[in-house]
């Protein structure tokens, strides 16, 4: 009889609630009793069934009962860190977790994970980008497991219209890290009974893959650049001529943006907004900075003056893109009538956005302050699939042409050069002062409640802060940091609760103005 | 139920010779019907949900050949009650519930029944739920053993041992006139194994086989002066009996080692782990041979003193490992060797974690400072410390290259639950000044996720059915209201009298808000009496939990569908602000989607192979009028509706996104509806299956839509690669 081996092999996996991590585990289990090797499973369900992290754990003693002469292995409960061969997750920050609490050694674990991303709650419910980012992961798993196995195997369980679990399962085969036959692990999912036909589709596709006879569908750009409007062809030729290394992309699309927004001559305007800046951005050293403050004053600039009004969101909901885009969201097969109903609630803001500036001026005075009418909102239900419903949506998107006779282009203009006045004063003064200054306008997102408390932050940050800092009335350099940290606080939570303790928490600005 | 356990009754059929493979608990109830119970009964909670629902639902069959009556108690004070059957007559019975929530309301019936004692063997399976993963108050349940003098075993974990056990602790039981608690850690019950199968055996009294005469017999009443009788009998009898049938029985077990100078006493369920950290620092082979012997006391109450101290006697150094605070082991153990005039030093939690799971890691750092400490005679430390250090620092190193702690993963409710749309019309009422920020007295269940993100609700969580209970104290001292939440799972369990009732009976004058989604969610859907299931539960059986509150007298009853989040907004605020006095209860309903689904899904694909017409419905963002302010994330929290990177080349923030998993719950177009969100949420309807009429209109549609669209064309063609992903790169930064 040959030597028994050391110890069993040990095999977590770490899956979110509901995804099929249980399922996984019974066939590996499954497939171990097969060659009548001594196999144990453990799990903890309960709240982590909720959608919340869970593991499955899983012991496999590599010999077969009958070469063990009665004697049966004691199994461990428990994942443990330095002692694992084969780490397995479903998404990507739970393979951070799993190296995180050392259940990856360099000597022996083979870390097979999807790096694709599921949310959690936390990253999701931020104001702004409050995402994990997991480029460091890559290199760290890397540099920790002996061997490391990773792709984004839920992006291809989805191509493929299979399971991720069962590609996992087929990678785990075709990994050779179980001395387990393949057939078994087919026999293990026939006998499970269960979707048989596409769990063994993606168990191929999992073993095609190790053998290096799939090839992965490169992921898609997570920017989609459109082409331009030929209108704006002469006007993207200026920018192209003008504009150096990383503004170059920005401007263009800036530039695409309000012609499609407006016309080519409202896109003229942008430039010549943004010429100023980028004039004082040359005289400043931009090139040091990669340009910076005309990426981002461009980027602002356009998105401040395409704001989304009733208009624009008309014309975006009625375009045929829209259409064909929502069927493949949707999954909706050829020949399935897809019927789409918008939400939409315009309020009295929405309402006098569109209307003449000597009409909506009034109407708007009286209704701030006028509780009911601040709070009244029109609940519309559209039907776009249905002719009416779409020419009523697609007719509002043919105002275009008047956008500028209206109350709210008459509000936006005067605001867009203030604070492009403000950006430039700064940036005299001080190059990352102006910077955030430009970034500050992001805070100027969102729809109706969102948009106020939007609009009132932005306000009190630039008058508190921004437009004494950019006359030096205030230290700039402390004025760089203080809107840094104020912008970060006013998406903090939608209270104001964070901005208030920011302000209160600024210490003194130096009223000397430093020199940069 | 959540999953169906066909295969698991038939193994529980299983008989002479044969085998049976599968979790622990499952194992646990094949050898109560091996050991001739004839009743079984308790209350579901994880890990010990299987069990009721194996015996309850799928294997009634067996249960009636077998005469064996099964039982869904109101609760865990109700399910202990049951082992009264076994003070009278000679019957087996078992009963089980959750850990020490469980215990604590059984502990009524638990101390009376311990008091007169059992003549047929009575035994309480008791699922721990300790540590990772654990879903209560960290406590242990080892005190309730000591208080009510009633034995408690804790199995090590292995199949075969854990059978032998339950057999053996209703011997032990009515050997000792006491009932049995058998302890299994959540992992244990889940655990997969396999065991050689006996014949189930038929109870000599049951359903099928009854009791003659009732017995009467003071002796058995919980009343002095027969209490001060019981008292005596329990040191004078039972004790002694217990710890000599433990003793003759070999329930605990000895693992030999060759250094003898040393030695561990580890309780059973524990074992496992204590041979894992003793292979992982080279002083085990995978078989549990130790080095060091070891003492698996399978009973931990009463504890076996000739066992301790013959076991400690001539050894210098002995670890004790026991999970959990107080170290009640530990401390007999030292009392036991103090009178039995024995120096061996007793080392416990000084090696080990005062409080907290003995997951790996711990138990093997624990170990290996034991064994440094100790010094046995014949082991080399230098590779021990390597060991320990080599973890460690490979942990270190995760920290370096990672850079930032991975963020946590709270569990939320499920995609569609019906409970997430109270709680954004709560949020949404609490915005209205009139209204203001609530004190909310949370309850115990699926609901309890309100107190995490994104909804952050909820004060005080004081116990299964005790939301409203919990209000009473603190509502007259508010200067805004108070409200209290209860599932209907709550309800039936204890909330109905000891919230309702007594509210009622005071005059209270506040909002209650009970969670109607028509089970027991959290522990797997089980049944209640106001289930209905779907229509599926016969009407006539179904207690709506209106009747019951109009029987104990509250006057304002609203019924409300959870999904109508504006309606469920105004609802809320009616009840606060009316001049009604009295408690005010909005039955918030709307079926669990789990459950739902479970029933939907097969039905559905059954109408779309046979060709029928059905709709799927479903939400989506649009990704270029959202800017990223997921104010719609932070009202609902719904798993499937997400972020993704903004694919506006001009925008940074993450856009909201709606994954395939919707289920088209209607949630969102509420939310944006009466938070008045955004315009970006639309809701599809797929026509799966269109008839003639459907693909018409289609047709004629999409003609005259694609006519008025075609103008825009020229905006809408995405740029060929090559001259784009430099582009791409920059404006991604």
């Amino acid at each position: 009889m040959s030597a028994l081996p050391e110890r069993p092999i040990s095999m977590v996996i770490g899956a979110l609630g509901g995804e099929g991590g249980g399922v996984l585990t019974t066939w590996v289990v499954r497939a171990a009793e097969l060659c009548d090797f001594p196999t144990q499973s453990t799990s903890i369900p309960g709240v982590a069934q909720r959608t919340g992290a869970t593991t499955y754990y899983v012991e496999i003693f590599p010999a077969p009962r009958d070469q063990l002469d009665g004697k049966l292995p004691v199994m461990a409960l428990y994942a443990a860190p330095g002692n694992m061969d084969i780490v397995v997750t479903s998404e990507l920050m739970e393979a951070g977790r799993m190296l995180e609490n050392g259940m990856v050694t360099s000597d022996r674990t083979t870390l097979i994970a999807s790096t694709h991303r599921v949310y959690s709650i936390i990253e999701k419910s931020a104001m702004g980008d409050g995402l994990f980012r997991g480029d460091k992961l890559d290199n760290a798993a890397q540099k920790l497991a002996k061997r490391a196995i990773l792709f984004d195997i839920a992006t291809l369980a989805e191509k493929e219209g299979t399971v991720l679990n069962a590609i996992i399962l087929g990678v785990i085969a075709g990994s050779g890290e179980l001395p387990i036959p393949v057939d078994n692990f087919t026999k293990s999912i026939r006998e499970s009974g269960v979707a048989v036909e596409s769990n063994i589709k993606g168990f191929e596709i999992g073993l095609a893959y190790m053998k290096g006879e799939l090839k992965l569908p490169d992921a898609a750009p997570d920017k989609k650049i459109r082409a331009a409007k030929p209108s704006a062809d002469s006007l993207i030729a200026e920018v192209a001529s003008s504009y150096p290394g990383e503004a170059l992309a920005i401007v263009t699309e800036g530039v695409k943006r309000l012609v499609d927004y407006q016309n080519p001559a409202y896109a003229k305007l942008y430039l010549d907004r943004l010429a100023g800046v980028l004039a004082i951005d040359r005289e400043r050293g931009g090139e040091r900075n990669n340009w910076s403050l005309t990426v981002e004053t461009g980027r602002y600039l356009a998105l401040m003056m395409s704001y989304e009004d009733i208009i624009r969101v008309a014309d975006l909901k009625s375009r045929r893109s829209r259409f064909e885009r929502i069927r493949t969201e949707v999954v909706a097969k050829a020949g399935e009538p897809v019927h789409m109903t918008e939400f939409l609630k315009p309020g009295f803001d929405e309402f006098t956005s569109i209307m003449p500036s000597w009409l909506g001026r009034p109407i708007m005075n009286w209704a701030m302050g006028n509780d009911w009418a601040n709070n009244y909102n029109f609940a519309m239900r559209v039907r776009t699939h249905t002719i009416f419903g779409f020419v009523r949506v697609w007719g509002l998107s043919k105002l275009r042409f008047y956008r500028p006779k209206t109350y709210r282009f008459s509000q936006e203009q005067p605001a867009i050069e203030g604070w492009l006045e403000i950006v430039k004063d700064a940036a005299v003064r001080h190059y990352q002062l102006a910077v955030e200054i430009a970034e500050l306008a992001n805070l100027r997102k969102g729809y109706s409640d969102t948009h106020k408390r939007g609009l009132q932050n932005f306000a009190r940050i630039m008058a508190e802060i921004a437009i004494p800092c950019s006359k030096a009335e205030k230290d700039p350099a402390w004025g760089a940091e203080a809107v840094t940290t104020l912008r970060a606080a006013a998406l903090a939570d939608p209270e104001g609760n964070a901005l208030d303790k920011a302000f209160s928490s600024l210490d003194a600005a130096p009223t000397a103005a430093a020199a940069e | 139920m959540e999953r169906s356990f066909a295969r698991e009754v038939e193994m529980l059929r299983r008989g002479d010779g044969e085998h049976f493979e599968g979790e622990g608990i499952l194992a646990i109830t094949k050898a109560l019907l091996q050991s001739g119970v004839s009743y079984v009964g308790g209350y579901q909670g994880a890990p010990v949900s299987h069990l009721m629902d194996v015996l309850t639902s799928d294997s009634k069959g067996l249960m009636s050949e077998l005469g064996i009556h099964t039982e869904v108690c109101a609760n865990e004070a109700a399910a202990c009650a049951m082992l009264a059957a076994s003070v009278n007559y000679p019957i087996r019975g078992a009963v089980t519930w959750k850990s020490t929530v469980g215990t604590n309301v059984a502990s009524d019936a638990l101390s009376n029944i311990a008091s007169v004692g059992v003549i047929g063997g009575s035994l309480i399976v008791l699922g721990e739920d300790y540590g990772e993963g654990s879903s209560i108050i960290q406590e242990r349940s080892h005190a309730f053993a000591m208080k009510c003098s009633v034995w408690l075993v804790d199995p090590r974990v292995n199949h075969p041992r854990i059978v032998d056990l339950v057999e053996k602790s209703f011997e032990l039981s009515e050997i000792s006139n006491t009932p049995v608690r058998m302890e299994f850690r959540i992992r244990a019950c889940h655990v997969t194994g396999r065991f050689e199968t006996k014949d189930n055996k038929k109870p000599r009294y049951s359903m099928n086989n009854k009791i003659p005469e009732p017995e009467y017999n003071l002796d058995r009443i919980a009343l002095p002066p027969s209490t001060y009788l019981q008292e005596k009998m329990k040191i004078e009898q039972r004790f002694p009996a217990a710890i000599k049938f433990i003793k003759e029985n070999g329930l605990n077990e000895f693992f030999d080692g060759d250094c003898e100078d040393v030695g561990i006493i580890c309780q059973g369920g524990l074992y496992n782990s204590v041979v894992r950290g003793l292979q992982q620092i080279g002083l085990a082979d995978p078989f549990g041979n130790s080095r060091i012997p070891i003492y698996c006391m399978n009973v931990t109450y009463p504890m076996v003193p000739e066992e301790v101290t013959g076991f400690c006697a001539g050894k210098r150094s002995v670890c004790i490992v026991e999970e959990g605070f107080p170290a009640y082991l530990e401390q007999a153990l030292n009392a036991m060797l103090r009178k039995a005039d024995l120096n061996t030093t007793i080392v416990g939690k000084d090696v080990f974690p005062m409080a907290g799971e003995y997951q790996s890691e711990v138990m093997m750092n624990g170990l290996a400072k034991f064994v440094e400490g100790a010094v046995p005679k014949g082991i080399d430390l230098g590779p021990i410390a390597l060991v320990t250090k080599a973890v460690a620092d490979n942990k270190e190193l995760a920290a370096e290259l990672l850079g930032s702690p991975i963020p946590k993963r709270p569990p939320g409710f499920c995609t569609g639950c019906p409970e997430r749309p109270v709680f954004t019309a709560l949020k949404l009422a609490q915005l209205d000044p009139e209204i203001g920020n609530m004190h909310i007295s949370a309850d115990i269940g699926c609901h309890t996720f309100s107190t995490l993100p994104p909804f952050n609700m909820g004060n005080t969580v004081t116990g299964y059915g005790l939301g409203l209970a919990s209000s009473a104290g603190v509502k007259d001292s508010m200067a805004r209201h108070t409200i209290s939440i209860m599932g209907d799972g709550g309800f039936w369990h204890n909330g109905l009298s000891t919230g309702i009732s007594g509210a009622v009976y005071n005059k209270h004058d506040n909002l209650l808000i009970i969670m109607a989604n028509g089970y027991s969610s959290a522990t797997g859907q089980q049944h209640l009496p106001s289930t209905t299931a779907g229509g599926i539960r016969p009407p006539d059986t179904v207690v709506p939990m209106e009747n019951a509150l109009k029987g104990v007298g509250v006057k304002w009853i609203k019924k409300q569908y959870t999904y109508q989040v504006s309606t469920m907004r105004d609802l809320i605020k009616e009840a606060l602000t009316s001049s009604e006095k009295g408690l005010k209860v909005i039955i918030a309903e709307a079926e669990c989607q789990i459950a739902k689904q479970r029933r939907e899904k097969p039905r559905i694909s059954k109408l779309l192979k046979s060709g029928k017409r059905v709709i799927r419905t479903r939400f989506g963002v649009d990704e270029d009028t959202c800017t990223g302010d997921h104010s719609c994330i932070r009202l609902s929290g719904c798993p499937s509706l997400s972020v993704k990177p903004n694919p506006d080349p001009l925008r940074k923030d993450p856009v909201a996104s709606v994954l395939n998993s919707c289920v088209g719950c209607g949630l969102c177009g509420e939310v944006s509806d009466a938070a008045v969100l955004c315009p970006s949420f639309f809701q599809a309807e797929i026509v799966q299956n269109p008839n003639i009429m459907d693909r018409i209109a289609h047709k004629f549609r999409s003609a005259v839509i694609g006519m008025l669209q075609s103008k825009q064309e020229a905006a809408e063609i995405p740029a060929p690669q090559q001259d784009s992903t430099d582009d791409i790169r920059v404006a991604a930064e």
